[in-house]
Protein backbone atom coordinates (compact mmCIF):
# COMPACT_ATOMS: atom_id res chain seq x y z
CA UNK A 1 0.00 0.00 0.00
CA UNK A 2 1.24 3.48 -0.78
CA UNK A 3 1.93 6.09 1.87
CA UNK A 4 -1.44 7.69 1.07
CA UNK A 5 -4.51 5.91 2.39
CA UNK A 6 -7.09 8.25 0.88
CA UNK A 7 -6.65 9.94 -2.46
CA UNK A 8 -9.09 11.75 -4.71
CA UNK A 9 -8.55 12.90 -8.26
CA UNK A 10 -10.43 15.85 -9.66
CA UNK A 11 -13.46 15.05 -7.52
CA UNK A 12 -16.63 16.91 -8.48
CA UNK A 13 -20.20 16.99 -7.27
CA UNK A 14 -22.68 19.21 -9.07
CA UNK A 15 -26.30 19.62 -8.05
CA UNK A 16 -28.85 21.01 -10.43
CA UNK A 17 -31.41 23.31 -8.91
CA UNK A 18 -34.00 25.67 -10.29
CA UNK A 19 -31.53 28.53 -10.25
CA UNK A 20 -28.90 26.57 -12.17
CA UNK A 21 -26.05 24.21 -11.42
CA UNK A 22 -24.48 24.35 -7.97
CA UNK A 23 -20.85 23.27 -7.98
CA UNK A 24 -20.74 21.95 -4.42
CA UNK A 25 -17.38 20.23 -4.94
CA UNK A 26 -15.39 21.41 -7.92
CA UNK A 27 -12.22 19.52 -8.73
CA UNK A 28 -10.86 18.48 -5.35
CA UNK A 29 -7.57 16.56 -5.11
CA UNK A 30 -6.73 15.15 -1.72
CA UNK A 31 -3.97 12.91 -0.42
CA UNK A 32 -4.23 11.70 3.16
CA UNK A 33 -1.21 10.00 4.71
CA UNK A 34 -1.48 6.85 6.73
CA UNK A 35 -1.65 7.53 10.46
CA UNK A 36 -2.14 11.28 10.36
CA UNK A 37 -4.94 13.56 11.45
CA UNK A 38 -6.02 15.29 8.30
CA UNK A 39 -8.06 18.45 8.78
CA UNK A 40 -10.53 19.66 6.19
CA UNK A 41 -11.30 23.26 7.06
CA UNK A 42 -13.79 25.60 5.47
CA UNK A 43 -16.83 27.75 6.17
CA UNK A 44 -20.35 26.31 6.22
CA UNK A 45 -21.45 25.40 2.74
CA UNK A 46 -17.89 25.14 1.38
CA UNK A 47 -18.35 21.53 0.26
CA UNK A 48 -16.77 19.72 3.21
CA UNK A 49 -19.68 17.48 4.06
CA UNK A 50 -20.45 16.73 0.42
CA UNK A 51 -16.84 15.63 -0.10
CA UNK A 52 -16.95 13.52 3.03
CA UNK A 53 -20.21 11.84 2.00
CA UNK A 54 -18.65 10.87 -1.31
CA UNK A 55 -15.61 9.43 0.47
CA UNK A 56 -17.85 7.45 2.82
CA UNK A 57 -19.77 5.76 -0.06
CA UNK A 58 -22.95 7.70 0.75
CA UNK A 59 -23.04 9.78 -2.40
CA UNK A 60 -21.95 9.22 -5.99
CA UNK A 61 -19.56 11.84 -7.43
CA UNK A 62 -20.50 13.66 -10.61
CA UNK A 63 -16.98 12.89 -11.81
CA UNK A 64 -13.52 12.09 -10.49
CA UNK A 65 -12.15 9.09 -8.63
CA UNK A 66 -11.65 8.17 -4.99
CA UNK A 67 -9.28 5.53 -3.73
CA UNK A 68 -9.34 4.38 -0.11
CA UNK A 69 -7.00 1.72 1.30
CA UNK A 70 -6.29 0.56 -2.24
CA UNK A 71 -9.92 0.23 -3.35
CA UNK A 72 -11.88 2.30 -5.82
CA UNK A 73 -14.99 3.69 -4.08
CA UNK A 74 -17.13 3.50 -7.21
CA UNK A 75 -16.13 -0.05 -8.11
CA UNK A 76 -15.69 -1.73 -4.72
CA UNK A 77 -17.88 0.12 -2.25
CA UNK A 78 -18.24 -2.87 0.09
CA UNK A 79 -14.45 -3.29 0.35
CA UNK A 80 -14.12 0.41 1.09
CA UNK A 81 -16.87 0.15 3.70
CA UNK A 82 -14.94 -2.54 5.55
CA UNK A 83 -11.95 -0.22 5.88
CA UNK A 84 -13.62 2.99 6.94
CA UNK A 85 -15.46 4.27 9.96
CA UNK A 86 -17.81 7.22 9.66
CA UNK A 87 -19.31 9.52 12.25
CA UNK A 88 -21.79 11.90 10.63
CA UNK A 89 -22.85 15.29 11.92
CA UNK A 90 -25.92 13.76 13.55
CA UNK A 91 -23.93 11.00 15.20
CA UNK A 92 -25.70 7.77 14.43
CA UNK A 93 -26.24 6.11 17.77
CA UNK A 94 -29.60 4.41 18.09
CA UNK A 95 -31.54 6.27 20.79
CA UNK A 96 -33.80 3.49 22.16
CA UNK A 97 -30.85 1.10 22.73
CA UNK A 98 -28.04 1.16 25.29
CA UNK A 99 -24.52 2.27 24.41
CA UNK A 100 -23.15 -1.27 24.66
CA UNK A 101 -25.98 -2.66 22.50
CA UNK A 102 -25.16 -0.04 19.88
CA UNK A 103 -21.51 -1.08 19.91
CA UNK A 104 -22.20 -4.81 19.77
CA UNK A 105 -24.66 -4.48 16.89
CA UNK A 106 -22.16 -2.38 14.95
CA UNK A 107 -19.46 -5.01 15.47
CA UNK A 108 -21.80 -7.80 14.43
CA UNK A 109 -22.83 -5.97 11.28
CA UNK A 110 -19.16 -6.13 10.32
CA UNK A 111 -19.16 -9.89 10.88
CA UNK A 112 -17.88 -10.21 14.44
CA UNK A 113 -19.26 -12.97 16.65
CA UNK A 114 -21.21 -11.90 19.70
CA UNK A 115 -18.26 -12.73 21.98
CA UNK A 116 -15.80 -10.80 19.83
CA UNK A 117 -18.11 -7.81 19.61
CA UNK A 118 -18.72 -7.86 23.33
CA UNK A 119 -15.00 -7.92 24.09
CA UNK A 120 -14.27 -5.08 21.66
CA UNK A 121 -17.17 -3.04 23.07
CA UNK A 122 -15.80 -3.35 26.61
CA UNK A 123 -12.37 -2.33 25.30
CA UNK A 124 -13.81 0.83 23.75
CA UNK A 125 -15.88 1.62 26.82
CA UNK A 126 -12.59 1.76 28.68
CA UNK A 127 -10.65 3.63 25.98
CA UNK A 128 -13.23 6.38 25.49
CA UNK A 129 -14.33 6.41 29.14
CA UNK A 130 -17.94 5.48 28.61
CA UNK A 131 -18.14 3.42 31.83
CA UNK A 132 -20.60 5.67 33.64
CA UNK A 133 -23.30 5.44 31.00
CA UNK A 134 -22.51 2.60 28.59
CA UNK A 135 -25.34 0.42 29.90
CA UNK A 136 -27.95 3.17 29.89
CA UNK A 137 -30.42 3.90 27.09
CA UNK A 138 -28.96 6.51 24.74
CA UNK A 139 -32.04 8.77 25.14
CA UNK A 140 -30.70 9.66 28.59
CA UNK A 141 -27.24 10.77 27.38
CA UNK A 142 -25.92 14.32 27.37
CA UNK A 143 -24.61 15.72 24.09
CA UNK A 144 -21.00 15.08 25.04
CA UNK A 145 -21.67 11.49 26.15
CA UNK A 146 -23.50 10.75 22.91
CA UNK A 147 -20.62 12.13 20.84
CA UNK A 148 -18.17 9.86 22.59
CA UNK A 149 -20.43 6.87 21.93
CA UNK A 150 -20.76 7.93 18.27
CA UNK A 151 -16.98 7.94 17.92
CA UNK A 152 -16.72 4.56 19.67
CA UNK A 153 -19.29 3.10 17.24
CA UNK A 154 -17.25 4.52 14.37
CA UNK A 155 -14.10 2.63 15.37
CA UNK A 156 -15.80 -0.55 16.61
CA UNK A 157 -14.56 -2.62 13.65
CA UNK A 158 -11.00 -1.21 13.80
CA UNK A 159 -11.19 0.80 10.56
CA UNK A 160 -8.05 2.07 8.86
CA UNK A 161 -9.57 5.51 8.37
CA UNK A 162 -12.08 7.27 10.57
CA UNK A 163 -14.14 10.08 9.01
CA UNK A 164 -15.44 12.64 11.48
CA UNK A 165 -17.85 15.26 10.20
CA UNK A 166 -17.78 18.36 12.42
CA UNK A 167 -17.23 16.23 15.52
CA UNK A 168 -17.48 19.00 18.11
CA UNK A 169 -20.39 21.06 16.77
CA UNK A 170 -22.80 21.80 19.59
CA UNK A 171 -20.43 20.77 22.39
CA UNK A 172 -19.49 23.07 25.24
CA UNK A 173 -15.79 24.03 25.56
CA UNK A 174 -15.01 21.38 28.15
CA UNK A 175 -16.58 18.54 26.17
CA UNK A 176 -14.88 19.85 23.07
CA UNK A 177 -11.47 19.71 24.75
CA UNK A 178 -12.23 16.19 26.02
CA UNK A 179 -13.14 15.00 22.56
CA UNK A 180 -9.95 16.50 21.17
CA UNK A 181 -8.04 14.38 23.68
CA UNK A 182 -9.93 11.28 22.59
CA UNK A 183 -9.23 11.97 18.93
CA UNK A 184 -5.52 12.38 19.64
CA UNK A 185 -5.66 9.11 21.58
CA UNK A 186 -7.15 7.33 18.57
CA UNK A 187 -4.35 8.62 16.40
CA UNK A 188 -1.80 7.13 18.79
CA UNK A 189 -3.60 3.80 18.24
CA UNK A 190 -2.71 4.05 14.57
CA UNK A 191 -6.08 5.17 13.15
CA UNK A 192 -5.89 7.66 10.30
CA UNK A 193 -8.37 10.43 11.00
CA UNK A 194 -10.04 12.60 8.42
CA UNK A 195 -11.89 15.43 10.09
CA UNK A 196 -13.98 18.26 8.73
CA UNK A 197 -14.44 21.38 10.78
CA UNK A 198 -15.25 25.05 10.45
CA UNK A 199 -13.49 25.84 13.71
CA UNK A 200 -10.01 27.20 12.99
CA UNK A 201 -8.83 26.46 16.49
CA UNK A 202 -9.88 22.83 16.14
CA UNK A 203 -8.12 22.44 12.80
CA UNK A 204 -5.04 24.12 14.20
CA UNK A 205 -4.78 22.02 17.35
CA UNK A 206 -5.67 18.61 15.92
CA UNK A 207 -4.40 18.47 12.35
CA UNK A 208 -1.04 17.17 11.30
CA UNK A 209 -1.85 18.54 7.88
CA UNK A 210 -4.86 20.39 6.67
CA UNK A 211 -6.60 21.47 3.54
CA UNK A 212 -8.67 24.61 3.32
CA UNK A 213 -11.71 24.51 1.06
CA UNK A 214 -13.98 27.33 -0.06
CA UNK A 215 -16.82 27.27 -2.56
CA UNK A 216 -15.99 23.74 -3.64
CA UNK A 217 -12.34 24.45 -4.43
CA UNK A 218 -9.18 23.86 -2.46
CA UNK A 219 -7.67 27.13 -1.32
CA UNK A 220 -4.50 25.98 0.39
CA UNK A 221 -2.91 22.97 2.02
CA UNK A 222 -0.03 22.13 4.33
CA UNK A 223 0.80 21.79 8.01
CA UNK A 224 -0.89 24.41 10.21
CA UNK A 225 2.56 25.88 11.00
CA UNK A 226 3.58 26.14 7.36
CA UNK A 227 0.28 27.71 6.39
CA UNK A 228 0.56 30.34 9.08
CA UNK A 229 4.16 31.02 8.14
CA UNK A 230 3.04 31.76 4.58
CA UNK A 231 1.07 34.67 5.92
CA UNK A 232 4.32 35.94 7.40
CA UNK A 233 5.34 36.79 10.92
CA UNK A 234 3.49 38.36 13.81
CA UNK A 235 1.21 41.32 14.18
CA UNK A 236 1.92 44.01 16.80
CA UNK A 237 -1.16 46.07 17.48
CA UNK A 238 -0.66 49.31 19.43
CA UNK A 239 -3.12 51.83 20.72
CA UNK A 240 -1.69 55.30 21.43
CA UNK A 241 -3.02 58.56 22.86
CA UNK A 242 -4.11 61.16 20.32
CA UNK A 243 -3.85 58.72 17.50
CA UNK A 244 -5.59 61.11 15.06
CA UNK A 245 -2.80 63.65 15.51
CA UNK A 246 0.29 61.47 15.84
CA UNK A 247 -0.73 58.41 13.84
CA UNK A 248 0.45 59.51 10.43
CA UNK A 249 3.86 60.71 11.65
CA UNK A 250 4.31 57.57 13.72
CA UNK A 251 3.62 55.30 10.80
CA UNK A 252 6.25 57.02 8.71
CA UNK A 253 8.76 56.77 11.54
CA UNK A 254 8.10 53.04 12.00
CA UNK A 255 8.40 52.44 8.29
CA UNK A 256 11.86 54.09 8.34
CA UNK A 257 13.04 51.57 10.96
CA UNK A 258 12.79 48.89 8.28
CA UNK A 259 11.46 45.89 10.26
CA UNK A 260 7.81 46.08 9.27
CA UNK A 261 6.39 44.27 6.27
CA UNK A 262 3.07 46.11 6.38
CA UNK A 263 1.40 48.76 8.52
CA UNK A 264 -2.34 49.34 8.71
CA UNK A 265 -4.32 51.85 10.74
CA UNK A 266 -7.74 51.34 12.24
CA UNK A 267 -9.77 53.74 14.35
CA UNK A 268 -8.17 52.79 17.68
CA UNK A 269 -5.25 50.65 16.59
CA UNK A 270 -2.16 50.69 14.48
CA UNK A 271 -1.18 47.23 13.26
CA UNK A 272 2.45 46.55 12.45
CA UNK A 273 3.23 43.26 10.70
CA UNK A 274 6.76 42.00 11.44
CA UNK A 275 8.77 38.79 11.05
CA UNK A 276 9.34 38.17 14.74
CA UNK A 277 7.39 40.25 17.24
CA UNK A 278 9.56 39.52 20.28
CA UNK A 279 12.75 40.81 18.60
CA UNK A 280 11.20 44.05 17.44
CA UNK A 281 9.09 45.12 20.36
CA UNK A 282 12.03 46.68 22.28
CA UNK A 283 13.03 48.89 19.35
CA UNK A 284 9.41 49.89 18.83
CA UNK A 285 9.10 51.02 22.46
CA UNK A 286 12.25 53.09 22.15
CA UNK A 287 10.87 54.74 19.03
CA UNK A 288 7.61 55.58 20.79
CA UNK A 289 9.66 57.22 23.56
CA UNK A 290 11.66 59.28 21.08
CA UNK A 291 8.48 60.37 19.35
CA UNK A 292 6.98 61.25 22.78
CA UNK A 293 3.94 59.13 22.00
CA UNK A 294 2.10 57.69 24.99
CA UNK A 295 1.26 54.00 24.64
CA UNK A 296 -2.16 52.82 25.88
CA UNK A 297 -2.28 49.17 24.76
CA UNK A 298 -0.02 46.72 22.98
CA UNK A 299 -0.64 43.13 21.85
CA UNK A 300 1.49 40.76 19.84
CA UNK A 301 -0.38 38.00 17.98
CA UNK A 302 0.85 35.18 15.86
CA UNK A 303 -1.05 34.72 12.61
CA UNK A 304 -4.07 32.41 12.81
CA UNK A 305 -5.58 30.15 10.20
CA UNK A 306 -8.17 32.87 9.76
CA UNK A 307 -5.39 35.16 8.50
CA UNK A 308 -4.45 32.41 6.04
CA UNK A 309 -8.05 32.17 4.91
CA UNK A 310 -8.35 35.94 4.69
CA UNK A 311 -5.24 36.24 2.60
CA UNK A 312 -6.31 33.52 0.16
CA UNK A 313 -9.98 34.35 -0.26
CA UNK A 314 -10.24 38.03 0.62
CA UNK A 315 -12.68 37.50 3.44
CA UNK A 316 -12.57 36.17 6.97
CA UNK A 317 -13.74 32.68 7.83
CA UNK A 318 -15.57 34.09 10.85
CA UNK A 319 -17.48 36.61 8.78
CA UNK A 320 -18.42 34.02 6.20
CA UNK A 321 -19.80 31.72 8.86
CA UNK A 322 -21.82 34.54 10.36
CA UNK A 323 -23.26 35.43 6.97
CA UNK A 324 -24.33 31.93 6.15
CA UNK A 325 -25.27 30.82 9.65
CA UNK A 326 -26.71 27.39 10.35
CA UNK A 327 -25.10 24.14 9.36
CA UNK A 328 -23.56 23.16 6.10
CA UNK B 1 -25.97 -16.63 4.49
CA UNK B 2 -24.76 -13.12 5.18
CA UNK B 3 -28.00 -11.37 4.21
CA UNK B 4 -30.06 -13.61 6.50
CA UNK B 5 -27.68 -12.91 9.35
CA UNK B 6 -27.94 -9.17 8.71
CA UNK B 7 -31.73 -9.39 8.63
CA UNK B 8 -31.77 -11.27 11.92
CA UNK B 9 -29.51 -8.70 13.62
CA UNK B 10 -31.52 -5.75 12.34
CA UNK B 11 -34.85 -7.44 13.17
CA UNK B 12 -33.80 -7.87 16.79
CA UNK B 13 -32.66 -4.27 17.01
CA UNK B 14 -36.20 -3.13 16.14
CA UNK B 15 -37.87 -5.90 18.16
CA UNK B 16 -35.99 -4.78 21.27
CA UNK B 17 -37.52 -1.35 20.76
CA UNK B 18 -41.00 -2.87 20.78
CA UNK B 19 -40.31 -5.05 23.80
CA UNK B 20 -38.90 -2.09 25.72
CA UNK B 21 -41.90 0.04 24.92
CA UNK B 22 -44.89 -2.32 24.61
CA UNK B 23 -47.31 0.58 25.08
CA UNK B 24 -47.51 0.87 21.30
CA UNK B 25 -48.67 -2.72 20.95
CA UNK B 26 -51.14 -2.37 23.80
CA UNK B 27 -52.69 0.74 22.28
CA UNK B 28 -52.83 -0.93 18.88
CA UNK B 29 -54.61 -3.88 20.46
CA UNK B 30 -57.18 -1.63 22.05
CA UNK B 31 -58.17 0.08 18.79
CA UNK B 32 -59.95 -2.94 17.28
CA UNK B 33 -61.65 -3.63 20.59
CA UNK B 34 -63.01 -0.10 20.60
CA UNK B 35 -64.37 -0.71 17.11
CA UNK B 36 -66.03 -3.93 18.29
CA UNK B 37 -67.66 -2.26 21.26
CA UNK B 38 -68.62 1.10 19.80
CA UNK B 39 -69.16 0.47 16.10
CA UNK B 40 -70.30 -3.12 15.49
CA UNK B 41 -73.63 -2.69 17.38
CA UNK B 42 -74.61 -0.18 14.67
CA UNK B 43 -74.40 -2.89 12.05
CA UNK B 44 -77.01 -5.13 13.69
CA UNK B 45 -79.92 -3.08 12.35
CA UNK B 46 -78.60 -2.85 8.79
CA UNK B 47 -79.78 -5.13 6.05
CA UNK B 48 -76.79 -6.09 3.99
CA UNK B 49 -77.16 -8.57 1.12
CA UNK B 50 -75.86 -11.98 2.16
CA UNK B 51 -75.63 -11.27 5.88
CA UNK B 52 -78.03 -11.82 8.75
CA UNK B 53 -77.82 -9.66 11.87
CA UNK B 54 -76.28 -12.58 13.79
CA UNK B 55 -73.28 -13.06 11.49
CA UNK B 56 -72.69 -9.39 10.75
CA UNK B 57 -69.29 -9.62 12.47
CA UNK B 58 -68.19 -11.92 9.63
CA UNK B 59 -68.72 -8.92 7.39
CA UNK B 60 -66.99 -6.47 9.64
CA UNK B 61 -64.03 -8.28 11.27
CA UNK B 62 -62.14 -9.34 8.10
CA UNK B 63 -62.27 -5.76 6.88
CA UNK B 64 -60.95 -4.48 10.17
CA UNK B 65 -58.08 -7.00 10.16
CA UNK B 66 -57.05 -5.79 6.73
CA UNK B 67 -57.22 -2.14 7.69
CA UNK B 68 -55.19 -2.73 10.86
CA UNK B 69 -52.45 -4.24 8.70
CA UNK B 70 -52.71 -1.45 6.18
CA UNK B 71 -52.42 1.32 8.75
CA UNK B 72 -49.67 -0.24 10.88
CA UNK B 73 -47.54 -0.37 7.76
CA UNK B 74 -48.37 3.01 6.34
CA UNK B 75 -47.35 5.01 9.41
CA UNK B 76 -43.88 3.53 9.96
CA UNK B 77 -42.41 6.41 7.95
CA UNK B 78 -42.40 8.59 11.07
CA UNK B 79 -39.98 6.33 12.95
CA UNK B 80 -37.88 6.12 9.82
CA UNK B 81 -37.60 9.91 9.72
CA UNK B 82 -36.46 9.89 13.35
CA UNK B 83 -33.71 7.47 12.45
CA UNK B 84 -32.72 9.50 9.40
CA UNK B 85 -32.46 12.62 11.54
CA UNK B 86 -30.41 10.98 14.26
CA UNK B 87 -28.00 9.58 11.65
CA UNK B 88 -28.77 5.91 12.38
CA UNK B 89 -29.70 5.10 8.78
CA UNK B 90 -26.62 6.86 7.44
CA UNK B 91 -24.45 4.90 9.86
CA UNK B 92 -25.91 1.60 8.65
CA UNK B 93 -25.47 2.61 5.03
CA UNK B 94 -21.73 3.06 5.59
CA UNK B 95 -21.44 -0.54 6.83
CA UNK B 96 -21.20 -3.40 4.31
CA UNK B 97 -24.66 -4.63 5.34
CA UNK B 98 -26.95 -5.72 2.50
CA UNK B 99 -29.34 -2.92 1.52
CA UNK B 100 -32.20 -5.41 1.35
CA UNK B 101 -31.48 -6.44 4.96
CA UNK B 102 -31.73 -2.79 6.04
CA UNK B 103 -35.33 -2.83 4.81
CA UNK B 104 -36.24 -6.42 5.63
CA UNK B 105 -35.20 -6.25 9.30
CA UNK B 106 -37.64 -3.40 9.87
CA UNK B 107 -40.48 -4.88 7.83
CA UNK B 108 -40.17 -8.21 9.59
CA UNK B 109 -40.54 -6.55 12.99
CA UNK B 110 -43.66 -4.73 11.77
CA UNK B 111 -45.00 -8.02 10.44
CA UNK B 112 -44.60 -9.79 13.78
CA UNK B 113 -46.22 -6.89 15.65
CA UNK B 114 -49.13 -6.76 13.25
CA UNK B 115 -49.78 -10.50 13.29
CA UNK B 116 -49.85 -10.41 17.09
CA UNK B 117 -52.43 -7.62 17.00
CA UNK B 118 -54.53 -9.28 14.30
CA UNK B 119 -54.62 -12.66 16.00
CA UNK B 120 -55.43 -11.07 19.35
CA UNK B 121 -58.31 -9.19 17.78
CA UNK B 122 -59.66 -12.33 16.13
CA UNK B 123 -59.68 -14.13 19.48
CA UNK B 124 -61.53 -11.23 21.10
CA UNK B 125 -64.11 -11.11 18.29
CA UNK B 126 -65.07 -14.81 18.58
CA UNK B 127 -67.11 -14.45 21.79
CA UNK B 128 -68.87 -11.47 20.17
CA UNK B 129 -70.18 -13.79 17.46
CA UNK B 130 -67.39 -13.97 14.84
CA UNK B 131 -67.43 -17.42 13.16
CA UNK B 132 -64.12 -18.35 11.69
CA UNK B 133 -63.08 -21.13 9.33
CA UNK B 134 -59.55 -22.06 10.39
CA UNK B 135 -58.02 -22.94 7.01
CA UNK B 136 -59.61 -19.93 5.34
CA UNK B 137 -58.39 -17.75 8.17
CA UNK B 138 -54.81 -18.94 7.69
CA UNK B 139 -55.01 -17.98 4.02
CA UNK B 140 -56.35 -14.59 5.11
CA UNK B 141 -53.32 -14.18 7.40
CA UNK B 142 -51.10 -14.64 4.34
CA UNK B 143 -53.00 -11.88 2.55
CA UNK B 144 -52.72 -9.66 5.62
CA UNK B 145 -48.97 -10.34 5.73
CA UNK B 146 -48.60 -9.46 2.04
CA UNK B 147 -50.44 -6.20 2.58
CA UNK B 148 -48.33 -5.34 5.63
CA UNK B 149 -45.08 -6.10 3.78
CA UNK B 150 -46.24 -3.79 1.01
CA UNK B 151 -47.36 -0.89 3.18
CA UNK B 152 -44.46 -1.14 5.64
CA UNK B 153 -41.92 -1.14 2.80
CA UNK B 154 -43.78 1.76 1.22
CA UNK B 155 -43.98 3.71 4.50
CA UNK B 156 -40.28 3.14 5.24
CA UNK B 157 -39.17 4.17 1.77
CA UNK B 158 -41.37 7.25 1.91
CA UNK B 159 -39.78 8.32 5.20
CA UNK B 160 -36.32 7.67 3.80
CA UNK B 161 -36.97 9.71 0.67
CA UNK B 162 -38.90 12.62 2.22
CA UNK B 163 -36.76 12.87 5.41
CA UNK B 164 -39.23 15.27 7.01
CA UNK B 165 -42.48 14.81 8.93
CA UNK B 166 -44.07 17.87 7.39
CA UNK B 167 -43.66 16.41 3.93
CA UNK B 168 -44.66 12.89 4.96
CA UNK B 169 -47.88 13.81 6.75
CA UNK B 170 -49.90 15.14 3.81
CA UNK B 171 -49.05 12.05 1.79
CA UNK B 172 -49.91 9.38 4.33
CA UNK B 173 -52.97 11.27 5.52
CA UNK B 174 -54.04 11.78 1.94
CA UNK B 175 -53.73 8.07 1.14
CA UNK B 176 -55.21 6.88 4.41
CA UNK B 177 -58.85 7.95 4.13
CA UNK B 178 -59.64 7.05 0.50
CA UNK B 179 -58.03 3.63 0.95
CA UNK B 180 -60.15 2.91 4.02
CA UNK B 181 -63.41 4.16 2.49
CA UNK B 182 -62.81 2.39 -0.82
CA UNK B 183 -61.81 -0.88 0.81
CA UNK B 184 -65.41 -1.55 1.72
CA UNK B 185 -64.31 -2.20 5.27
CA UNK B 186 -67.02 -0.13 6.97
CA UNK B 187 -69.76 -0.87 4.44
CA UNK B 188 -69.33 -3.41 1.64
CA UNK B 189 -68.74 -2.03 -1.83
CA UNK B 190 -71.78 -3.99 -3.09
CA UNK B 191 -73.75 -1.01 -1.86
CA UNK B 192 -71.65 1.44 -3.88
CA UNK B 193 -72.55 2.94 -7.28
CA UNK B 194 -70.65 1.52 -10.25
CA UNK B 195 -68.12 4.36 -10.60
CA UNK B 196 -67.07 3.92 -6.97
CA UNK B 197 -66.72 0.17 -7.46
CA UNK B 198 -64.48 0.80 -10.47
CA UNK B 199 -62.17 3.06 -8.47
CA UNK B 200 -62.09 0.50 -5.65
CA UNK B 201 -60.47 -1.99 -8.02
CA UNK B 202 -57.27 0.07 -7.87
CA UNK B 203 -57.13 -0.33 -4.10
CA UNK B 204 -55.09 -3.27 -2.77
CA UNK B 205 -57.02 -3.19 0.51
CA UNK B 206 -60.28 -3.70 -1.42
CA UNK B 207 -59.10 -7.07 -2.79
CA UNK B 208 -57.93 -8.18 0.63
CA UNK B 209 -61.22 -7.20 2.28
CA UNK B 210 -63.37 -8.92 -0.36
CA UNK B 211 -61.28 -12.08 -0.25
CA UNK B 212 -61.11 -11.94 3.55
CA UNK B 213 -64.91 -12.13 3.89
CA UNK B 214 -65.03 -15.24 1.73
CA UNK B 215 -62.04 -16.81 3.45
CA UNK B 216 -63.36 -16.59 7.01
CA UNK B 217 -66.50 -18.37 5.76
CA UNK B 218 -64.28 -21.13 4.36
CA UNK B 219 -64.68 -20.29 0.65
CA UNK B 220 -61.05 -20.66 -0.28
CA UNK B 221 -61.22 -21.53 -3.97
CA UNK B 222 -63.13 -18.50 -5.15
CA UNK B 223 -62.33 -16.11 -7.98
CA UNK B 224 -62.04 -13.14 -5.59
CA UNK B 225 -59.41 -14.95 -3.50
CA UNK B 226 -57.32 -15.73 -6.58
CA UNK B 227 -57.77 -12.16 -7.77
CA UNK B 228 -56.51 -10.82 -4.44
CA UNK B 229 -53.31 -12.89 -4.68
CA UNK B 230 -52.84 -11.97 -8.33
CA UNK B 231 -52.99 -8.31 -7.39
CA UNK B 232 -51.11 -8.39 -4.09
CA UNK B 233 -48.11 -10.62 -4.84
CA UNK B 234 -46.70 -8.56 -7.76
CA UNK B 235 -47.48 -5.35 -5.88
CA UNK B 236 -45.56 -6.54 -2.81
CA UNK B 237 -42.58 -7.62 -4.94
CA UNK B 238 -42.54 -4.32 -6.77
CA UNK B 239 -42.76 -2.17 -3.63
CA UNK B 240 -40.06 -4.17 -1.80
CA UNK B 241 -37.79 -3.81 -4.81
CA UNK B 242 -38.42 -0.08 -4.99
CA UNK B 243 -37.90 0.41 -1.25
CA UNK B 244 -34.59 -1.51 -1.34
CA UNK B 245 -33.45 0.84 -4.07
CA UNK B 246 -34.27 3.79 -1.83
CA UNK B 247 -31.80 2.39 0.74
CA UNK B 248 -29.23 2.02 -1.99
CA UNK B 249 -29.66 5.37 -3.72
CA UNK B 250 -26.14 6.38 -2.73
CA UNK B 251 -24.63 4.31 -5.49
CA UNK B 252 -27.49 4.02 -7.93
Amino acid sequence: MSEFIVTTKNLKKYFSSRSGTVKAVDGVNLAVRQGEIFGFLGPNGAGKTTTLRMLATLMTPTSGTINIAGFDVAKQPDEVRRHIGYVGQNGGSDRPATGVENLILQGRLYGMSHAEANERARELVKLLQLNDFADRIVYTYSGGQRRRLDVAIGIMHRPDVLFLDEPTVGLDPQNRANLWDEITKLKSQGVTIFLTTHYMEEADILSDRLTIIDEGKIVDEGTPEALKKEVGGDCIAIGVENQQDVGQKLKIAIKKEGYSTKITEESELIKIYVKDGALVVGRLMKLLDQQKVKLRTITITEPSLDDVFLQKTGYSLRDKDLDEGGQS
Amino acid sequence: MKTLRDIRLLFWRKMMETLRNPIYIVVSMLTPVVYLLLFSPLLKKLTIPGYTPSDVLNLFVPGLLVIVAFLSGLFVGYTMIDEVKTGVIERFRVTPVSRFALLAGRVLRDLVNTLVIVIFFTLVAIPFGFHVHILGYLVLLILVALLLITTSSFGNALGLILKDEDRLSPIVQGINLPIILLSGMLLPMVLAPTWLQVIAHFNPAYYAVEAGRLLVAGHIFQAQVGEAFLFMVPLAVFVVFWATRAFNNALS
